[in-house]
């Protein structure tokens, strides 16, 4: 949780080159490589409500807009609208006992339905009006003329140019057949009669605006009155709802809520998902699911020394392991590896069959190291992650040569690593200190890739870490 | 209509209208965008909001429009642009460069099958059924001023100048600051308080709010009056409460003043009306009638209460003065689209778009990532074959 | 960053059986209402209303100074209602914050300064920023991070949120620890 709260300390390079702490990042079991929210392909998976929590169908949502049949939402605060119930003598005055009214209201902002004289509804799901585009009607008249224009032309530009072609022609001529004949004969199409869809009847006529040099004055209200803002809406009332944008708080109208999504994101360069979430809104589980957090070695840093400018000081790193599977872990100083080239992504062309290497852009990373680190030489054992161990209390029953001055802690699939950085010389006090490295570790995947392999394949894998610890606090003096 | 229905089971298109301070996007066939928002995202690192258009170089430009196209993809209409149809509508203004990295990103970050750019003065003729008409755009940035005779832009009387939403928003800030410099040199008999409030560092988005909610354009008489240093009475001043409940004073002149910058005639002759009738000037003497008859306004500056007004009032002023005799026409009139001006061009777009012109003329991924840029009007390389395209 | 021990006075936490550490200078009312399920804290000064209706928590749930659990109620025709609130596992509610959900699901961060208002859910898996206002009866759902006054979605949260937050509350659980004498 601390990575929700606290700012990126440590920082993975993704293999698209782009930095993101390690929540953030995917990794992909086919093509063993990290992936982030950049270079993955993200795809809408389900829509839903996030008041009423219900989900629907990509093509249901479609139809209602992307938004909910039963929630509304605040014209004014943009707040989710509650429905409040009263009760009222029926006003012609039998006895037929009380109805129950029901208006909307936000409870932020305490906007009701009654401020713009919405009458109230008698059932609770309520059929509210909803507002029309008042140009409707002119607007798929002009839809459907520029369809059918667009339909002839392209009906024009398909047409084949009408010149004899030689074999053909003779060919006809020789046995006597119609070129339409020969068509049947070939099991084709009839061609479409000349002149048919051009026929200029068949577009609808369409009825232009009119243009008029009457032009309504400004209302001399507005040289006298002082301007009340409560009544003016802003700007970002208006755009709420873009068809009627209504300049006067009194003609707000409350909108069906706006659909959230749940998605799911895919590998570029192998086509699988990285995650993709359970169908129900309400859950927290997924069906896929390789956040890199699950698969690679995670850093932390414990604590270190003040850092100044020049001056060595000490640094611990916690070590996570979170693979079922043990681990060697070994720093090296950063690979450049991944630099200069551009991670991949392929497509099927529309037949299917050859794939076409597309580059994407690296994105732009600012940070540059500026801090000396001194890595261990040695690598560490990480054993695995055992569930049950995070309830043991006991000593920890491994035992691991490791160097004391290096490895200073340990439980479990942790391990603290101490670590000698020194800022460069020239920083000043207030300068962000940032040190990298790579780090190699073994992974097993556990997923076949292809049918034969039915044993788990070991891979060693790297991954450039960039960790800024903190701010210089003084000069080496 | 069967037909239709057919061609509606392929992914729904998108257009996208991305503006100099607000987007526009939602899908063809509709009537109106789903949604407009600012065109701008929060940099996820500084938490800072960043503008689209004040990026610092490609690179830049390139990662801030796919931050924000994720958001209008993911946020607002909810589809995945992977395979979809994308129709764009810009400015013929519009730098060959941000056209190309939207492009770019579109084609190899989102994976969209086709993009089909659209001018935005052409097609905002859709939205209105008409053939011809000088199209006069005021945004955030520009005001531009595209004729179109028969479906085709008259490339050669385009004007354009830095008379909109943000000259406008320039003026009432020095207004403001001229406004609270006279507040504290009066101070000494004023009944008026002065209010600590730093005028020069206000936030956009107040400026901008108080243009909106607080501003109109006045009456060209007054207008004339304000310039010639005699003041006709001020409107009310306006008391804006600010976040921590600071009261900011907004003087009735500065509400009614700052529209004004659109409207000034200085010594380049320079105003909008002045750019309208210079454009219809440039264009061949027997179109004229035509587009001065034929003007539609478009773009969300000219939604300021009065501009039509005033604009009219301009225009018919400067035909009895210094345009008399010189312009082959005596009236103009004023289109009222079935839209709102903001969303004018995007509506033009969206019928457009709904047509079979996507497949016929949409540029497609294949052709861009064998060709590696992008035809546009002004490269030689493909402008003949672009220009042909621009007609139904 | 890796948590620092956070200290407190053996003398003023009391630790039950089933783990919880609670500091005698809360404010518990109607303790045989408050059910807390195990390994939760709850630091000085804060407030459970027990009285008004039921209050449970889950595993692991940390509940920091100043703050205020207390049940929603509901206003009917005949007056007004309490409603339990109950808290998944793994939660932590940050200081100062008052929370009048219904109900608050597992692995949820809710930060400083937070108001919550009655009747509020807040599914698992969700965050609120410090200093955000949610509005009565608003619906968080999961992997989302709600922010400002309205609080309203401001950003996604990763995958593997639960086991951050797990994660998170049991290291707070260890290093919360008697100040050595």
């Amino acid at each position: 949780m601390s990575y929700l709260v606290q700012e990126d300390f440590v920082r993975y390079e993704c293999t698209c080159g782009s930095l993101s702490p390690i929540p953030k990042l995917y990794f992909c079991r086919h093509c063993l490589k990290l992936r982030c929210g950049y270079c993955v392909c993200h795809e809408v998976d389900s829509h839903y409500c996030s008041n009423c929590m219900e989900h629907l169908p990509s093509a249901e949502a479609k139809m209602k807009k992307n938004r909910c049949v039963m929630c509304f939402d605040c014209p004014n605060c943009f707040h989710t609208l509650s429905i409040r119930a009263t009760t009222r003598a029926p006003e012609d005055g039998s006895n037929k006992g009380h109805l129950k009214h029901y208006y909307l209201s936000c409870f932020f902002c305490r906007w009701t339905t009654r401020d713009v004289g919405i009458p109230d509804q008698i059932a609770s799901s309520g059929n509210w009006p909803l507002k029309e585009n008042p140009h409707q009607e002119l607007l798929s008249s002009f839809l459907e003329h520029y369809k059918v224009v667009a339909m002839r032309e392209r009906s024009q530009k398909d047409k084949k140019p009408i010149f004899p072609r030689r074999g053909y022609s003779t060919y006809t001529e020789k046995f006597g057949l119609t070129n339409l004949i020969a068509r049947k004969r070939a099991g084709l199409p009839s061609l479409p009669l000349p002149g048919k869809e051009v026929n200029p009847a068949s577009i609808p006529p369409i009825k232009p605006c009119v243009a008029t040099d009457v032009i309504d004055t400004l209302p001399a209200s507005y040289f006298t009155d002082v301007p009340d803002l409560t009544k003016i809406t802003t700007i970002a009332q208006r755009h709420a709802n873009p068809m009627i944008q209504a300049t006067v708080a009194s003609e707000l109208h409350p909108q069906h809520r706006h659909f959230f999504i749940k998605r799911s994101l895919r590998c570029r360069s192998c086509e699988h998902n990285v995650s993709k979430p359970e169908y129900n809104p309400a859950s927290i589980k997924f069906k896929i699911q390789q956040a890199a957090y699950y698969h690679v070695p995670e850093i932390r840093i414990k604590t270190f020394e003040p850092l100044r400018a020049g001056k060595p000081s000490e640094i611990i790193l916690k070590v996570t392991n979170p693979t079922s599977h043990v681990t060697s872990l070994s720093f090296s100083p950063k690979s450049e590896v991944n630099k200069g080239g551009v991670s991949d992504s392929v497509i099927l062309d529309s037949l299917g069959a050859p794939k076409k290497t597309v580059e994407i852009p690296r994105p732009v990373v600012q940070d540059e190291p500026n801090t000396q680190v001194e890595l261990p030489t040695e690598p560490i054992v990480l054993p695995a992650r055992d569930d049950a161990a995070e309830y043991d209390d006991s000593g920890d029953t491994h035992n691991f040569h490791d160097d004391a001055n290096v490895v200073v802690w340990r439980k479990g699939n942790k391990a603290a690593v101490k670590f000698r950085i020194v800022p460069d010389r020239g920083m000043k006090p207030g300068d962000r200190s940032i040190f990298s490295f790579s780090m190699e570790y073994g992974y097993v995947n556990t997923m076949p890739t292809t049918a034969e392999q039915k044993s788990p394949q070991r891979a060693e894998m790297q991954v450039n870490v960039l960790i800024a610890p903190g701010l210089i606090v003084g000069n080496l003096d | 209509m069967a037909l239709y229905e057919g061609l509606s089971a392929e992914k729904q298109a998108v257009v996208l209208d991305l503006g100099s301070r607000y987007t526009k996007f939602g899908f063809v066939g509709e009537y109106s965008p789903r949604c407009i928002i600012p065109s701008e995202i929060r940099c996820p690192r500084t938490n800072k909001v960043r503008r689209i258009y004040d990026y610092e170089n490609e690179q830049d430009l390139y990662s801030l429009l796919v931050a924000f196209i994720h958001k209008l993809y993911f946020k607002h209409v909810l589809v995945s642009p992977k395979d979809r149809n994308v129709v764009i509508v810009e400015s013929l203004l519009c730098p060959t460069f941000i056209r190309d990295t939207l492009a770019s990103v579109l084609f190899r970050h989102y994976e969209v099958s086709s993009i089909l750019f659209v001018p935005s003065q052409l097609v905002a003729l859709y939205a209105l059924g008409v053939r011809s008409a000088l199209v006069v755009d005021i945004g955030h940035e520009e005001a531009q001023v595209i004729p179109v005779y028969e479906g085709v832009p008259v490339l050669t009387a385009w004007e354009a100048q830095q008379l909109a939403g943000r000259a406008v928003e320039n003026r009432i800030r020095d207004n403001l600051v001229r406004a609270y410099k006279d507040f504290a040199g009066a101070s000494g008999d004023a009944p008026m308080p002065i209010p600590g409030v730093d005028v020069a560092s206000l936030p956009e988005s107040v400026i901008e709010d108080i243009k909106v909610r607080a501003c109109f354009v006045t009456t060209r008489g007054r207008g004339e009056a304000i310039a010639d240093g005699k003041p006709p009475p001020e409107p009310p001043v306006l008391e804006y409460l600010l976040e921590g409940n600071q009261m900011l004073l907004v003087p009735g002149w500065v509400r009614e003043s700052s529209c004004e910058v659109i409207f000034e005639r200085d010594n380049e002759e320079a105003s909008l009306a002045n750019l309208i009738l210079d454009s219809i000037r440039k264009c061949p003497i027997d179109s004229r009638v035509t587009l001065a008859e034929n003007i539609v306004l478009v773009g969300g500056t000219a939604m300021l209460p009065g501009f039509k007004a005033r604009l009219m009032e301009e225009l018919k002023f400067l035909m009895k003065t210094s345009y008399e005799n010189r312009l082959a026409f005596s009236t103009v009139k004023f289109h009222t689209p079935p839209a709102k001006e903001n969303y004018t061009c995007w509506l033009g777009g969206a019928i457009f778009g709904s047509t079979d012109m996507i497949q016929m003329r949409a540029f497609t991924r294949e052709s861009y990532l064998t060709k590696k840029a992008v035809p546009d009007w002004s490269n030689l390389a493909t402008n003949i074959l672009y220009l042909s395209k621009l007609t139904i | 960053m890796e948590l620092q021990d956070i200290y407190y006075d053996k003398t003023e936490y009391v630790e039950t059986t089933s783990g919880n550490k609670v500091s005698r200078q809360t404010v518990l009312c109607g303790s045989q209402n408050i059910v807390l399920n195990g390994k939760c804290i709850v630091q000085s000064d804060a407030i459970i209303r027990g009285d008004l209706a039921n209050v449970r928590t889950g595993r692991y749930c940390i509940i920091s100074k100043n703050a205020v659990i207390r049940p929603p109620f509901k206003k009917f025709s005949k007056g007004v209602a309490f409603f339990p609130l109950h808290m998944g596992d793994h939660v932590y509610v940050g200081e100062n914050s008052k929370v009048n959900a219904a109900v608050v699901g597992s692995y949820v961060h809710i930060g400083k300064n937070v108001v919550i208002g009655r009747r509020c859910v807040l599914k698992d898996c969700c965050m609120i920023e410090d200093g955000s206002v949610l509005p009565p009866e608003t619906v968080v759902p999961s992997f989302t991070l709600y922010s400002g006054s309205p609080a309203t979605w401001t950003e996604n949260l990763p995958d593997c949120t639960q086991d951050i937050m797990i994660e998170y509350t049991r290291n707070y659980y260890q290093h919360f620890v008697p100040r050595p004498i």
